[in-house]
Formats: C-alpha cells, structure tokens, sequence
C-alpha cells in the first residue's frame, strides 16, 4: 500500500487529497516567498487522527507540516520538501470556556474572531490581536502578537496549555490550568514559537481577559518620531497602563488617509488606547495628556464611544491594505525587527533612510510599546531586482536590531525569511537549539528546513 | 585533586574548604537533610564559572548553585557533594536603562538590593516572594509570591539569560527586546531548572514603573470557603489586584500569640490595590461594596505607608510565628490550582491538617490559586514527621487532578521530585531527555528534580 491510501484509511478517504486547487492553497502563505506544493493534504479531527498521520510520516520517511489559514509572513508552513500538509480547519471548536478561572481551551483551527464571538458571550475576550484573522495554533506556532501585547502579553505568556503530538506520534500535554508552575521544565515557552518544527498543537488552553467596563482611544500628532517614541517611554514611565500605543510615520498616515479617507495630519502619529474603569480613565487621558504635551505633540483627540473608536483603529488596521490598495500589482515586504525601546527612534529614521536609498515605496507602521515595528515595502515579486532592493533593507535594519540587543523577528517568527540571522542572533545557543530539534525529530520530518538550519 | 585545580585555576581566595562554609552551604530553610560540599567556590565572573565548569566536567564533580539558601524544596542542598556555587561576589548590576526600563544583574544580587537600586528613578521590580533572595536563585526556581496574580511569576520577566553550560560554553537565551519570535525560546527553558542545565551567569530583566497610588485592606470571614469565593469575586469583577491574600483562623492566633496582638481570629483577606489614584479609589470603593455584599467583617483600609504596614503587619510576621515554635520543624505544600477549585481544595487542606493532628495553618496567594500549609512537627516524636509530609503528599496528588500543579513557586528540588510523572506524564520524557542532551555527564546538580 501507499503513503496516500494509507493515509485514507486512517482518516477517511474525503479528507485526504491531492487535488490541485487544495495542493496550491496549500503552497503558499500571505508572504513574498516562493510558493511550493505539499504532496498530499490531509484533514484530521482529533489528536489521535494527527498522531496516525505523524507515524505513517515515521514510517514512510515523509515530512509533515501544519497548516493554520496561511497568514503567516516568513514562509513558516510552505512545504519546500514536499510531503504531508495537516490542514487544521476541521479542528475548529471552542471546546469550553472556563469563565471562572479566565481560561478557554480551544481546538488549533479555532480563529482569533471566531473565538471572541464565542467568549463575548461570557464578558471575556482573548487579548493576542496580530490583525490578520489567523488561527490559534498558528499563532501559538509562530508565537504571535501585535498591538495589545504592551498590556496584556505576547501569545507565550497567554498559552497555558498545548496538546502537543510529537514526531513519533507521542501526545503530551506542555502545562496545566494553574496560573503559574515551578515543576518541571518550561515546556509551554518551548514549544510556542516552534513553527511546527518540534509538534504539532491539537489543543490549546489561553488565558482570557474580562472585556474592560471602559475603553478610551485616541491619536496624538507629533513634529518628529523622535518626540513621539519619547513620549511613549514617559508613558511606560508613569505606569500607565496603556493597552495599545501603535506608531505611524507621514508617509503612511497619508497613505492611510487616501485610503479610509480621512484628514489626520500628515505627521508622526500616536494611536493609543486604554482600558479600565472610568474614573482610571479619565486619570490616565489627563496624565497622558501632559506627557505629550511635553513632547510637543501638535495634536490630541480622544475618543470613547465605540463607533468613533473603531473607525480610528480600523484606520490603523487599514495601513498596510492602503499600501497595497494604492501599489496594485505589488506585494508586500514586511519586515519585524524589534529592539529596546530606547534605540527605536533612531532605528526608526535609518529605516525611513534605508527605504529612501532603495528607491522602493515603503511605510513605517509600529508596536512602539514593545519596541517592534514593520516596513511595509512594496514590491514586484516577479522582479529580482525589487526583491534584492528589499533583502538590502532587511538586511540593514536588521543589523542596526542586532547590534542593539534586538531581535530579527518580533512576532512573525522565522521561517525561511529570517534563518540566516539565526546564528548572529543566537551565537552558540542556536547550538542548544539544533540540539533540542535533534533530540525531539531526530528523523527532522517536522517541517524541515524551518526555524533551525540543522547543517 | 581537583580542589588544587580549582585554587590554581580561579584563585584560591576563591575556593574554601572552612568548616563554616561547608555547613552554611550544606542545608537552605527546608526541613530536608543537610550535606556538605566537599568544597565552596565564590566566582566573580563568567570566566571563573566557565573555568569551575571545566573542571568538574573533566573530573566529573557534581555541581550546585547556592543563592542564599533561602530554598524551600532543598534545591541548593548538594546531595552528591562536590562544589557548591556560591554567588555573593557577583552580586553587581551589568547595564541599567531606565528608558527601556531593563536591567542586567549578576545573579547574587538579592530582590531588596536590586529594588533600592531601581526604586530611586521611580521603577520596581515587582517579584515578591517574601524572603530576601538572590536573583540568581529565583530565576532558578522560577520564584514569584504575593504580586503574581498581577505580574505572574519571575519567568514573565526575564528578556536574557547568561548560561554557562555543562561543558563550559557560555550562551545568552534571549536579546534585550521585550518579545521576539526567533528561535526557541529558551529563557523560559532555563528559567525554573534549578542549576540542572546550567549556571545562570547574569540576568536581563524588565522593570515596571511604582504605581503612582496605593491602597491596602483587611477584611474577615466566617468561613474558608467564603474568604476564597469572595476572592473569586474580586477576581471577576476585573479589579486588577497587585496583591490578594489568605490568611486562616489558625494562623492569625499564631501571629496574635507570637506578636501579642489581638488581631480578630477570624480567616482573613488582604488587598493591596495599586495604580492610578483614581482608579485605585475606584477599585477600593467597588471592592468594597462587593465584600461587604458578602458578608466580611473587620473591613480595615490604610492609605499612608505606616497604617499599611499594620494591615497587613499579621501576613507578614506569619512564617515567623511558626518557625518560632521552640524545637519543632516546619513543612508545607506550594499547590497552585484553577482559580475555581481554591475554595474546595483549601477545604480539604483544612481536613488533612486537622486529621494529622499536628498544628498547622493555611496561607495563600489566592488571586493566583497558589496556597501554602505551614504544618509543624517535632522530628523527636515519632511519626510526626510523616505524618506532616502525608499532608504535603496528599494535598499536591489532589492539585494535580484538579488541573493544577505540586508547585506554585517553589520549584521541584527534592521535595516535589515524586510527583513529576503524575503532574507531567509523558512529558516527562521530554524533560529528561532534555536534561541528558544539556548535562550528558550529570554534573549540574545532580539527583534533583527528576528521578
């Protein structure tokens, strides 16, 4: 018998294909790297079934890659070496809320919005918000954030829990439902982030957060970036509990307003939001107040009723569909660098410097809390010289993060795109980090070639 | 030999072999049986613990960490002897900046130095597990205490690790950003590990700013049950706590005996509300309303830092007032359950130390499900012994069931050893073959945490 009908025993034979239209939405994610076909897509509906499907990959020597909703930005699941692709969509209930202890455990093919819809109905929501509706278990995998993570953390410090089937089809669980543990090793951190090169994820248990009784945002206008990151620091000082604090530079506030046609000023922007009580609210509008003011910001607008909100987020949401909106043809570049928030502003304008000198269109939109941010760059993929253009910028900003103590990747993970700064990055932990790939896939048939370049 | 090595490599100011050294290395605060090192060696930098390292993986020393031996579980203990690590000559601060509000420590640096250093420009460190220990050492048993519920347990704070590993090689886990998404994170890994994989050789940490505003309360109950529901409720309501607190009947007639107070013996809860001042008076006025809407009593508010230090005076001198016993030992479980279990399982701690009949008390960080017992024994009465650590057994099988863990914040050591199948099945597996790729030889404190 063969790998494919074998592998429709094991589930069924509907949900195991090689369809072409199901192989290439398969090959590819939202990202510029080159797309490439799995052999063989399969559908499981529990843990078991994905056990089955890793020892029929032991067994046939086969790679095996998971496949989230194909938002991911380096590439992470594209299939280089072929193989089997585990699709996660029939792995998509909420399978209980547990209100009380603020927890939900969830299936991995569950999507962000998906499961707020379900947790509303409980005054809770999930707080990991990288924009894209990605799944969960994509997110665990590339260990997701965005712009709530200054408040409430990054998708590592909200994963309590993770079902893992391993490379020989062994399941595990990484934690528990305690708020916290000093037993054993720190599984959980381990396998967040993984890209699906150590497990893969059939369960997960988040941390989930009560919907704040009162919700401010607003959008601060200032003279230079230098200002605004000052100002943002002297927030963080204060401890304000700001929930978001996103940076946009001119050129893509007039992107964003051509855009969502709107008449921001076309200046480096603040759009802040905070949660909290009411009284605390108005508290930290007016202390926040004060401390732009003090970095000449030219302009302050709140807003707190919830139409007039969500039109100011949707248009930070909008910047980077402005770019691609307003440069049909191209796709887009995102780089992820993030540093000490002490070195971002100066990060900032080499960046602005470095898409200038590229001759590319490129705007700056960041999670200026966390000290990440992004160049969307524009650029024909069809075109080796735009591609080589924007690996030039990459490679600048990326060496102005790490010789600052940042890091390449913030939140989109590293895939194929950032492996070749792993080993400036890490130096001789990347060597732990082989080992523990080594030790946990020794037959490296978890998608291969990802995260860590075992040669 | 391989103590002549040491003083000839690192220096022999480096290297004691006093009788005074030996015994103070040989036992932390736990009841587990002291041993002596064969020798103590004092590092002052990455290149002495790297050259330490050398040495012992070459002639196959066991070696353990020692912070300041205030461990709970025996994890400094060196049970197979060979060198004890001791870190009080790097105690310093690396690189400080406000501005991202980091800081890089060496890790002999207690939590009260550290948080004097950074208190002046108006930041903290906000982990508080009560004794004053090395930094080193809590990263080690991935500490945390009575802040948790708000910061979560040190492991949330670190951005870097330095390591030395088992055969001497140095690495740094992590950057000084505040997230990244490269690589596998090992920070998380190393942190919690207990000197098993490695000598954590400095510590890069994330800061947070001193709430501009402070409040503290007290407030009773009739029953055990009720104090942990009407924690629930503050929970539920969305009010961020920095600090909520559990104290039982037993334990504040402990405190009023030892101090000579009269606090009422009643169960008791303490807060500690922080932030912004009118969202602190808002979080009290709420709490309020929703405490006395369940039934407390004694309901006590303090604003100025003095009155504070009174409210909450009797959480504070507690472990005091049990160790104070003459000629007895204590021991105590570390459980940290779901929230919604607490109130059945402090229940049924209650049981357990009542059906001992040893004297024994309940406290908790019960904002984050984490809760201690504090059952005193007399190791000359025969069966005491066992019977306070069945106690112990009992209650962390029971956590393990419902969902949570043998240990909140203590850590594995030697005490929490036998419950690492039952909590971690499997993963067990991972661990170990973890451990054995990191530390092939075993010399990184050895016979700890996995059997």
């Amino acid at each position: 018998m063969e790998l494919f009908e074998e592998l429709q025993q094991v589930l069924t034979p509907e949900r195991v294909t090689k369809n072409e239209t199901v192989l290439a939405q398969h090959s590819r994610d939202e990202s510029y790297h080159t797309p490439h076909l799995p052999d063989v897509v399969v559908f499981p509906e529990n843990a078991e079934e994905v056990s089955e499907v890793i020892k029929l990959a032991n067994t046939y020597q086969t790679p095996v890659v998971p496949f989230g909703l194909g938002s991911s930005l380096e590439g992470n699941m594209i299939p280089y070496e072929q193989g089997i692709m585990i699709d996660f969509s029939l792995m998509n209930k909420v399978l209980e809320v547990k209100a009380e202890d603020f927890l939900v455990t969830v299936q991995p093919g569950v999507t962000r919005t998906q499961l707020d819809k379900e947790l509303k109905k409980h005054g809770l929501f999930f707080s990991v918000d990288p924009g894209a509706d990605a799944t969960l278990g994509g997110m665990a995998a590339t260990n997701a954030s965005g712009t709530t993570s200054v408040k409430y953390g990054i998708m590592r410090d909200n994963v309590r829990d993770l079902e893992v089937v391993l490379a020989d089809g062994t399941i595990i669980h990484t934690g528990n439902l305690a708020a916290k543990s000093s037993s054993g090793y720190h599984l959980n951190g381990i396998f967040v982030g993984s890209e699906g090169t150590l497990g893969c994820f059939t369960e997960l248990t988040l941390k989930v957060y009560g919907i704040p009784e009162h919700t401010a945002a607003g959008r601060a206008a200032f003279n230079t970036v230098h200002d605004a990151v000052d100002a943002v620091i002297g927030i963080l000082q204060a401890g304000i509990p700001v929930a978001r604090v996103e940076l946009v530079d001119e050129h893509s506030m007039k992107q964003i307003n051509l855009y969502s046609e709107t008449d921001y000023k076309e200046v480096p922007t603040l759009f802040l939001e905070f949660h909290g009580n009411e009284a605390g609210l108005q508290q930290d509008v007016d202390f926040t107040r004060e401390i732009v003011n003090d970095y000449h910001c030219q302009e302050l607008s709140f807003e707190t009723d919830t139409a007039a909100r969500n039109r100011l987020w949707e248009a930070r949401h909008n910047a980077a569909y402005a770019y691609i909106h307003g440069n049909p043809g191209k796709k887009q570049m995102v780089t992820d660098v993030c540093l000490p928030i002490s070195e971002m502003a100066g990060a900032i304008k080499d960046a602005r410097e470095a898409i200038e000198a590229s001759g590319l269109v490129g705007g700056i939109v960041g999670h200026v809390g966390d000290g990440n941010y992004h160049i969307l760059l524009m650029i024909n993929v069809n075109d080796p010289t735009d591609i080589e253009k924007a690996n030039e910028v990459n490679e600048r900003i990326v060496d102005y993060a790490l010789i600052r103590g940042g890091t390449c990747t913030g939140e989109h993970g590293v895939g194929v795109g950032k492996q070749k700064y792993q080993e400036r990055e890490h130096g001789a932990a990347l060597n732990v980090m082989r080992k523990i790939k080594t030790a946990l896939d020794p037959k490296d048939l978890l998608n291969p070639g990802k995260v860590i370049d075992l040669d | 030999m391989f103590i002549s090595l040491l003083k000839e490599q690192i220096g022999s100011d480096k290297v004691s072999q006093s009788e005074s050294e030996l015994y103070r290395h040989s036992h932390d605060e736990s009841p587990h049986q002291a041993i002596e090192p064969k020798v103590v060696c004092f590092p002052e930098c990455s290149k002495d613990i790297e050259k330490i390292l050398n040495i012992a993986y070459t002639h196959n020393i066991p070696v353990t960490a020692f912070g300041i031996g205030s461990g709970l579980e025996g994890q400094a203990i060196p049970i197979q002897k060979g060198i004890s690590l001791n870190f009080e000559r790097m105690n310093n601060v690396v690189d400080f900046s406000p501005e991202d509000m980091t800081i890089t420590v060496q890790p002999g640096i207690t939590r009260l130095q550290l948080n004097k250093l950074v208190n002046r420009h108006g930041l903290m460190f906000p982990i508080d597990p009560g004794a004053d220990a090395t930094i080193g050492g809590m990263v080690a048993t991935n500490a945390s205490g009575t802040t948790a519920v708000r910061y979560g347990s040190i492991r949330n704070q670190l951005l870097d690790l330095e390591v030395v590993l088992a055969d001497g090689t140095v690495i740094h886990t992590g950057t000084h950003a505040k997230k990244s998404s490269s690589g596998y994170h090992l920070t998380g890994l190393f942190a919690g590990s207990e000197g098993t994989l490695g000598i954590i050789s400095e510590i890069t940490i994330q800061l947070h700013g001193i709430p501009e505003h402070t409040l503290m309360a007290r407030c009773t109950f009739e029953t055990l049950e009720a104090c942990a529901e009407a924690s629930q409720t503050i929970l539920l309501s969305g009010i961020p706590v920095m600090r909520m607190e559990l104290v039982d009947a037993t334990s504040i007639d402990q405190v009023n005996t030892y101090g000579g107070y009269d606090y009422p013996i009643k169960h008791t809860l303490f807060f500690e509300f922080a932030g912004m001042q009118a969202a602190v008076k808002e979080e009290l006025k709420l709490a309020k309303e929703l405490l006395h809407d369940l039934g407390c009593q004694d309901w006590e508010v303090a604003s100025d830092p003095k009155e504070q230090k009174e409210v909450w005076k009797s959480r504070h001198e507690l472990s005091y007032a049990y160790t104070h016993i003459q000629g007895t030992l204590d021991t105590g479980a570390d459980v940290c359950v779901p929230i919604s279990r607490v109130p059945e399982m402090i229940v049924y701690a209650r049981k357990l130390i009542e059906e001992s009949g040893l004297k024994g008390g309940i406290l908790g960080h019960i904002g984050d499900g984490n809760f201690h017992t504090i059952v005193i024994f007399d190791p000359k009465i025969e069966g005491e012994r066992e019977k306070a650590f069945y106690t112990n057994e009992a209650l962390a099988i029971r956590a393990i069931e419902v969902g949570g863990t043998c240990t909140g914040e203590h850590g594995v050591g030697l005490g929490k050893m036998q419950f690492q199948e039952a909590e971690h099945g499997a993963a067990v597996e991972i661990m170990k073959k973890t451990k054995q790729m990191l530390d092939p030889t075993g010399v990184l404190n050895p016979g700890k945490m996995f059997r």
